[in-house]
C-alpha cells in the first residue's frame, strides 16, 4: 500500500465503490464514504492526506464539507470532483483552497496524477508551516 | 496558516542579512513559490489543453454534446482562475482588477452555454382552439399547429388541451430536476450504448418519481371537467408529446416520444409523467446528440386530447418521400388506431392520390390485415385480430381515401410544403387530424440502382426504398436491447421490426434492413434524415442474411449482395459543418475564450483590464509569473538562490536557478559554472546542444562558440522575424533530480520537463511546444515536422490544437538521458523552423540531415 491515505466522498454508490477499487488495486490506501458528514466522522477517526470530494450530494454538499474539512483539518488537501460543470462552484471550491476542481468523466490517471501532486503539495507546505510531516506508515 | 497569507507576511518582511536558518527557511520558500509557479504552469497547460479540446470539437465533423463542451469550457475557465490564484500567491495584490476580468469573461461564457430561458409566463394549461396564439413556445409546434388546422382551416381535430412549456418548467424547478439531469449526462459515456441506456433511465426516473405542483393539478383537473362535459361518450385521453423543436424542418424527432393512448382522465397525471419523461429517452437524447441539439433547450407541453375510438387510421404523405418529382398524396392505413402504421409494425394498405382536380385514386394495393390496435375496455390499448371478414379488404373506401386526400392538400398548402398527417376515422366515419407536421425530403428525384451486374452475388430482392442510398458491412441482427448493446459502428442493422426504439443505432449503422416496415414509419424517416440507406419490409427472404456476414445493401436498386461491393463514391454530405444549437453554443463560447488580444508584454496595454478572453488571462498570468518568478526584484528576496546566469567558457544567455541541491557549494557570485552544475539532466540535454555543431563549421574558440549560443538563444528574430526581446530569458531550474526549461521565443513557448532518478517508475522526460503566430499550414507542417522525430525518439505524442505534447514515463535513468541529449539537439536545431517550413526542398533537406545527426548522436557521456 502506499505510504498516504485517499478518502473519497461520493453519493453514487457505483461510483464510490469502483474508484475506490481501482484506486486500491494502484495501490493507493483509499477509503469511501458516502456523505459529507460521514467525511467529517471518518477524519476525526482516521487520517487522511488527500479527499476526493464529489460537489453535489444530498445532505450537505461538497463544498460546505470542504469548507469544514478546511476548518477541522487545514492539512488535508481536497479535490473536488463534480459531474455537474460549473465554473461557479469551481470558482468557489478552488477559493476555499480545493487542490484541483475535476470534472467527470475523469480518467483514473489524471486523477491519480492530481492526487499524488496533492499529497506532495501538502508535505511542502506541511514543511513550511511546521504542521506535522503526513504519515509514513 | 494558507500558502497565500504566508507568501503575503513573506513580501512584507523588510529584507535583512540572512543568518543560516534565515537561508534555509528563503530557500524553503523559494521552492514553495517555485511550486505556485509550476502549479500555475500546469493550470496554464491545461487550460489550453481544454481550450484546443473545444477549438478540435468546433472543426471535427460532429457535433459534440453540450456536457462536453459545457465540461471543456468550465475547465478551461476554472483553470485559469488557478493560475490568477497562483499568480496573486506569487505577487499579492500587484494585479488588481484580474478578479474582475475574469468575472466579466466567465459571465459571458456562462451567457454563451446558458439556456434558452424557459418561458416564465402564460398559462400553464391552454384549449387545444388557442395553441397557436403567440408562437409556438407556450405549446410546442405540434399542438401549435393542431390547434392552427381547427382554427384556420375548419378540419376537425379532437377537442383537447394543452399543458404548456411553462408547466413543464414548473414540474422541473418544483422538483429540481435541471442540475441533477445535466450532472448525469455529464458524466455519462453516450457513445456507449449501455451508459446511454442507464442514464436515459435514471433520468426518466426523476420525471416518473416527480411531484406535480399543485397548481398544475388544478389547472389541469379543471381543463379535464369541462372537457368531459362536452364529450358525448365517456371522456379518454390520449396524451401526445408537443416538444420544443419536435417538428422543426430537417430535425423531425419521429417516434422519439411517447404517446399515451386511451387514459382515464383522472389518472392523467401519471400518463403525463411518462410522456414528459420520454423527453430522456435513449432514442430522444442520441437524437439530440447526433443533431447537435441541447438538452437543456429541450422542454415539452403536452396535448390532452380526447380519444377518438378509430374504425380506421394511418399517416398519409402529401409527397413521396423518396421522389420529390412525383405529385400527389401516399396514404398508408389499416384498421382500428393508426399506431400500426405509425409504428411500422405491420402491412398495411397503400393507396395513392393523384391532384386534381378531379382527384384520382390513382393506385390502391390491399395488404393482408392479420392484426390491429383497439382501445382496450379499461385503458391503454392493445392488439387484437381482425375480423377475417375484413381481412383483405381496404381499410379506407374511395370517398373516404379522396376525403383524406383533399384534407391533407388543404393542410400541404396552408403550411407551404409537403407534409406527414397522421389521421383516424371514428366509428361513424367523420375524419379527424391528430397530427400534421413538414415532411422532410431525401432531395433525390429519382432512383437508380447503384450496384449492377452482381447478380450471382445476390441474396435477396425487393422491398421498399425507405432511406436512398448503398452501403456495405457486417450483418448485426437486433432484437433484444442487448443486441443493441453490442452493435458494432459501421455494421448493418438488421431488424425483424423497424421499430423506433433503434433510432439510436442509426448514427453508427452503414444502412439498415427490415424484414417488416415501408417508407412511413418512424425509424425510416430517421434513417433518411441520417443519411442512412435503408431496405424495408424485404420479407421472410431477409432472414437469410447470416449474422456476421459482408452485405452490400443497395437501398435504390431493392437489393442485398454478398461481399462488399464497390460502390459509387457517395456525395460530400456539404463543404460546411452543419450549423447546430450546440455548434452555434460552441462557436460562442469559443469567441469569448480563445480569440489572444493580448500579444506584446511591452505594450502599455498588457494589463488586467485589457484581457477579454480567458486565452488573454492566461497568457497575462504566465508572462506575469514568468516575470515574477526572475524578474530581479523577485530575485532580490533570495539572495543566494537567484538565477545565475550560466559561465561556460564565457556568460551564455541561459540562467540557472537552483531549486535545492542542483549546484555544488560554496555558491555565490554572478555566474554558475558548468561543472558545478549536478543535474545530470541538465548536462545530458545540453551536451545535446552543443553536439553538432549549429549552422556551418563550428566555431570552437570560446568566444566564437559564445556569439553562437548567443545568436541562438538571445535573437529570437532568427526564428520568428519578431523584434528582438532581450527581456525573455531561458530558465533552467533545476535540482539534482529535476530540470525544467521554460524557454519563450517570439510567440513560441517551450517547456521542457524532466524527473531522472534512480527509480525508473518516478521518472519523466515531457516536452511541450506551443506556438500561434504562423498561419494553420505551416503550424501544421512544423508540428508534424516535430512529430515525426520526437515520435522516433519513443515519446508519445498528442498535438492539440497549436499544441504538440510528447512525453516519455518510466524508463530507467541512461535513456531518460540520452532522450533528454537528444531533445537538446532538436531545440537547438528546429528554431528555424518557421523559415524554412516555406520551402518544401529546404524540409526535406533539414529532415535529412536531423534525422542522420539523430542517429550519429550517441548517448551522454555522464550516463
Amino acid at each position: 500500500m502506499s505510504s498516504f491515505k485517499v478518502l473519497v466522498v461520493d453519493d453514487e454508490r457505483d461510483f464510490l465503490e469502483s474508484l475506490v477499487r481501482r484506486l486500491q488495486r494502484r495501490s493507493v490506501d483509499a477509503a469511501g464514504v458516502t456523505s459529507g458528514e460521514a467525511a467529517l466522522e471518518h477524519l476525526e477517526r482516521e487520517k487522511a492526506d488527500v479527499v476526493v470530494l464529489d460537489v453535489k450530494m444530498p445532505g450537505m454538499n461538497g463544498i460546505e464539507a470542504l469548507r469544514q474539512i478546511k476548518q477541522c483539518h487545514p492539512e488535508v488537501e481536497v479535490i473536488l470532483l463534480t459531474g455537474h460543470a460549473s465554473v461557479e462552484s469551481g470558482v468557489e471550491g478552488l477559493a476555499l483552497e480545493a487542490f484541483d476542481y475535476l470534472i467527470k468523466p475523469v480518467k483514473l490517471d489524471e486523477l491519480i496524477e492530481r492526487i499524488m501532486e496533492a499529497f506532495d503539495r501538502r508535505k511542502v507546505v506541511g514543511e513550511l508551516t511546521g504542521s506535522p510531516p503526513p504519515d509514513q506508515s | 496558516m494558507n500558502l497565500v497569507d504566508h507568501f503575503r507576511r513573506l513580501f512584507t518582511q523588510a529584507p535583512q542579512t540572512p543568518g543560516a536558518d534565515e537561508v534555509e527557511r528563503l530557500r524553503a520558500d523559494f521552492a514553495a513559490r517555485y511550486r505556485c509557479f509550476r502549479d500555475l504552469l500546469s493550470a496554464n497547460q491545461r487550460a489550453l489543453e481544454a481550450l484546443a479540446d473545444l477549438e478540435q470539437a468546433q472543426a471535427g465533423e460532429h457535433s459534440p454534446t453540450m456536457a462536453f463542451v459545457r465540461g471543456r469550457a468550465t475547465a478551461t475557465a476554472v483553470n485559469v482562475f488557478r493560475m490568477i490564484q497562483n499568480l496573486e500567491a506569487l505577487a499579492p495584490d500587484r494585479y488588481p482588477g484580474l478578479g474582475e476580468s475574469f468575472k466579466a469573461v466567465q459571465a459571458s461564457v456562462e451567457a454563451a452555454l446558458g439556456s434558452a430561458p424557459a418561458p416564465t409566463e402564460g398559462p400553464l394549461v391552454r384549449p387545444l382552439e388557442q395553441a397557436a396564439i403567440g408562437g409556438e413556445a407556450l405549446c410546442g409546434p405540434k399542438m401549435a399547429v393542431l390547434g392552427r388546422v381547427a382554427a384556420e382551416l375548419g378540419l376537425s381535430v379532437p377537442p383537447g388541451l394543452v399543458i404548456t412549456t411553462r408547466a413543464y418548467a414548473l414540474v422541473v424547478e418544483h422538483n429540481g430536476l435541471a442540475e441533477e439531469i445535466a450532472r448525469l449526462l455529464q458524466i455519462a459515456d453516450l457513445e456507449r450504448m449501455d451508459s446511454l441506456l442507464a442514464t436515459c433511465s435514471q433520468i426518466q426516473g426523476l420525471f416518473m418519481r416527480s411531484e406535480i405542483p399543485t397548481e398544475l393539478a388544478q389547472a389541469v383537473q379543471e381543463g379535464l371537467a369541462a372537457l368531459a362535459q362536452a364529450a358525448p361518450t365517456p371522456l379518454r385521453l390520449a396524451l401526445r408529446s408537443s416538444a420544443q423543436g419536435e417538428d422543426a424542418a430537417g430535425t423531425s424527432f419521429a417516434g422519439q416520444f411517447t404517446s399515451e393512448l386511451n387514459v382515464e382522465p383522472t389518472r392523467w397525471d401519471e400518463a403525463y409523467r411518462g410522456v414528459i419523461a420520454s423527453l430522456y429517452s435513449p432514442p430522444a437524447v442520441s437524437y439530440r446528440r447526433h443533431m447537435g441539439l441541447r438538452d437543456e433547450d429541450a422542454a415539452m407541453a403536452v396535448g390532452c386530447l380526447a380519444m377518438i375510438q378509430a374504425q380506421a387510421g394511418g399517416v398519409a404523405y402529401t409527397a413521396d418521400p423518396l421522389d420529390s418529382a412525383r405529385q400527389g398524396v401516399l396514404i398508408s392505413s389499416c384498421w382500428g388506431l393508426p399506431k400500426a402504421v405509425v409504428d411500422g409494425s405491420w402491412d398495411c394498405d397503400l393507396f395513392r392520390v393523384t391532384p386534381g382536380p378531379p382527384l384520382r385514386l390513382a393506385q390502391s394495393q390491399v395488404a393482408a390485415k392479420q392484426r390491429q390496435y383497439v382501445c382496450d375496455p379499461a385503458e391503454g390499448v392493445l392488439p387484437t385480430l381482425v375480423g377475417p371478414e375484413l381481412r383483405q379488404e381496404p381499410s379506407l373506401s374511395r370517398a373516404q381515401a379522396l376525403e383524406l386526400a383533399q384534407a391533407a392538400l388543404m393542410l400541404h398548402e396552408h403550411f407551404h410544403g409537403p407534409q406527414d398527417v397522421e389521421w383516424a376515422l371514428d366509428k361513424n366515419g367523420k375524419l379527424y387530424i391528430l397530427q400534421c407536421r413538414p415532411l422532410p425530403s431525401s432531395g433525390a428525384t429519382k432512383l437508380e440502382a447503384l450496384v449492377s451486374g452482381a447478380e450471382e452475388q445476390l441474396i435477396l430482392r425487393g422491398g421498399i426504398t425507405a432511406g436512398p442510398g448503398a452501403a456495405a458491412g457486417k450483418v448485426r441482427w437486433v432484437q433484444t436491447g442487448g443486441d443493441a448493446v453490442s452493435f458494432q459502428e459501421g455494421e448493418v442493422l438488421a431488424v425483424e421490426q423497424p421499430l423506433p426504439r433503434w433510432a439510436p443505432l442509426l448514427g453508427r449503422a452503414a444502412a439498415l434492413v427490415g424484414i417488416k416496415g415501408g417508407a412511413a414509419g418512424h425509424l425510416a424517416s430517421v434513417a433518411r434524415e441520417f443519411g442512412v440507406p435503408a431496405l424495408l419490409g424485404v420479407g421472410p427472404g431477409g432472414r437469410d442474411l447470416a449474422p456476421g456476414q459482408e452485405v452490400t445493401v443497395d437501398a435504390n436498386g431493392r437489393a442485398v449482395y454478398a461481399g462488399r461491393l464497390p460502390l459509387p463514391g457517395r456525395p460530400q454530405s456539404g463543404q460546411s459543418l452543419p450549423d447546430t444549437p450546440v455548434r452555434r453554443a460552441l462557436a460562442q463560447v469559443i469567441a469569448q475564450a480563445a480569440p489572444l488580444n493580448l500579444l506584446d508584454p511591452e505594450d502599455p496595454d498588457f494589463t488586467p483590464q485589457a484581457c477579454r478572453t480567458l486565452h488573454d488571462l492566461t497568457r497575462f498570468c504566465h508572462q506575469k509569473a514568468v516575470e515574477e518568478m526572475f524578474s530581479l526584484a523577485a530575485q532580490e528576496h533570495f539572495p543566494l538562490n537567484a538565477a545565475r546566469q550560466l559561465y561556460y567558457h564565457a556568460p551564455m544567455q541561459w540562467w540557472i536557478i537552483d531549486l535545492e541541491d542542483g549546484v555544488r557549494k560554496p555558491l555565490g557570485g554572478k555566474y554558475v559554472c558548468l561543472e558545478d552544475i549536478l543535474c545530470a539532466s541538465f548536462h545530458a540535454f545540453w551536451e545535446g546542444m552543443l553536439e553538432v555543431p549549429w549552422q556551418g563549421p563550428p566555431p570552437l574558440d570560446a568566444k566564437g562558440m559564445a556569439s553562437v549560443m548567443f545568436q541562438a538563444t538571445a535573437n529570437p528574430a532568427l526564428a520568428t522575424g519578431v523584434k528582438s526581446r532581450l527581456a525573455e530569458r531561458n530558465y533552467f531550474l533545476i535540482t539534482k533530480e529535476f530540470l525544467n526549461l521554460q524557454s519563450r521565443v517570439g510567440f513560441h513557448f517551450s517547456s521542457l520537463e524532466a524527473m531522472v532518478t534512480p527509480r525508473a517508475s518516478d521518472n519523466l522526460v515531457s516536452f511541450c511546444f506551443r506556438g500561434g503566430a504562423a498561419d494553420p499550414g505551416r503550424r501544421r507542417a512544423r508540428l508534424a515536422f516535430l512529430d515525426e522525430f520526437l515520435a522516433g525518439l519513443g515519446m508519445a505524442v498528442s498535438i492539440k490544437g497549436d499544441a504538440l505534447l510528447a512525453r516519455s514515463e518510466d524508463l530507467p535513468a541512461p535513456e531518460c538521458l540520452t532522450l533528454l541529449k537528444a531533445l537538446g539537439y532538436l531545440i537547438m536545431h528546429t528554431r528555424q523552423l518557421d523559415m524554412i517550413m516555406a520551402s518544401p526542398q529546404r524540409v526535406e533537406h533539414y529532415r535529412a540531415k536531423i534525422a542522420a545527426d539523430l542517429a550519429a548522436l550517441g548517448p551522454p557521456s555522464g550516463a
